[in-house]
């Protein structure tokens, strides 16, 4: 194993919306019948969509050469990027880091997609939020899942 | 809830490989989950700083989160 540094840039290649996981499988397949373009690693996180990131110590030309094989790939974003810039993809933080109790959130997903909610309890382990709808009559507590919401506000109201 | 993954994958708790079986082929174990986030494809376990930070050696199909 080689320990010099290997200079590996990394680049984004837009793709066509939650096609994200296609594109990765399909980099890799055009990868196997193309040995000259030098591709060390492809990920997609979920917070960046529509885009993947391609780890290679290769020139832009050669992304690009690869973009043209694989379909929805659109277009490599000029130019490139350090690993730094996209370190914090691989230590994803808990969903519901930034959610305290009391914030205002909308839920995003769910029979109450749409309504309004103040923040009851945060559990960070399951990663999950305790809510209670904001124009309801009755105080009914409802958990949902942490990326099932949208922060509105901050603080509460009073 | 629609199945977030399409082809519900599922991916080793312990090592984050993704696998399509009953157990993870690489450490053996069965703790799976099919809840999971960020895709990742090792190709050069060796020469990608990506591997490293993730302590990835091996080459294949990785999650960047499981749940």
């Amino acid at each position: 194993m080689t320990e010099e540094a290997v200079k590996n840039k990394i680049y984004a290649i837009k793709t066509t919306a939650k096609q994200e996981r296609t594109v990765v499988d399909n980099i890799i397949k055009a990868l196997e019948d193309h040995d000259e373009i030098n591709v060390v690693a492809v990920m997609a996180p979920d917070e960046l969509k529509g885009y993947v990131l391609v780890e290679s110590p290769d020139p832009i030309a050669r992304i690009e050469q690869l973009r043209e094989m694989v379909p929805n790939a659109r277009t490599v974003v000029k130019g490139e990027t350090s690993f730094h810039e996209v370190e914090h993809f691989l230590e994803p933080k808990p969903v519901v880091s930034g959610i305290d109790e009391g914030t205002i959130v909308e839920l995003i997903a769910g029979p109450f997609k749409g309504e309004k909610a103040i923040v009851k309890r945060v559990d960070t382990s399951k990663e999950e939020i305790t809510v209670e709808l904001y124009e309801s009559m009755v105080p009914i507590p409802i958990t949902v899942r942490g990326d099932n919401v949208r922060v509105i506000d901050k603080m509460a109201e009073d | 809830m629609a199945p977030r993954n399409k082809k519900n994958l599922r991916v080793c708790r312990v090592c984050h490989h993704v696998v399509e079986g009953e157990s993870c082929m690489t450490c053996g174990s069965t703790n799976l989950s099919e809840d999971w986030a960020g895709y990742l494809y090792i190709v050069d376990p060796k020469n990608s700083e990506i591997a490293k930070k993730m302590n990835i050696d091996m080459p294949g199909r990785y999650a960047l989160k499981v749940r």
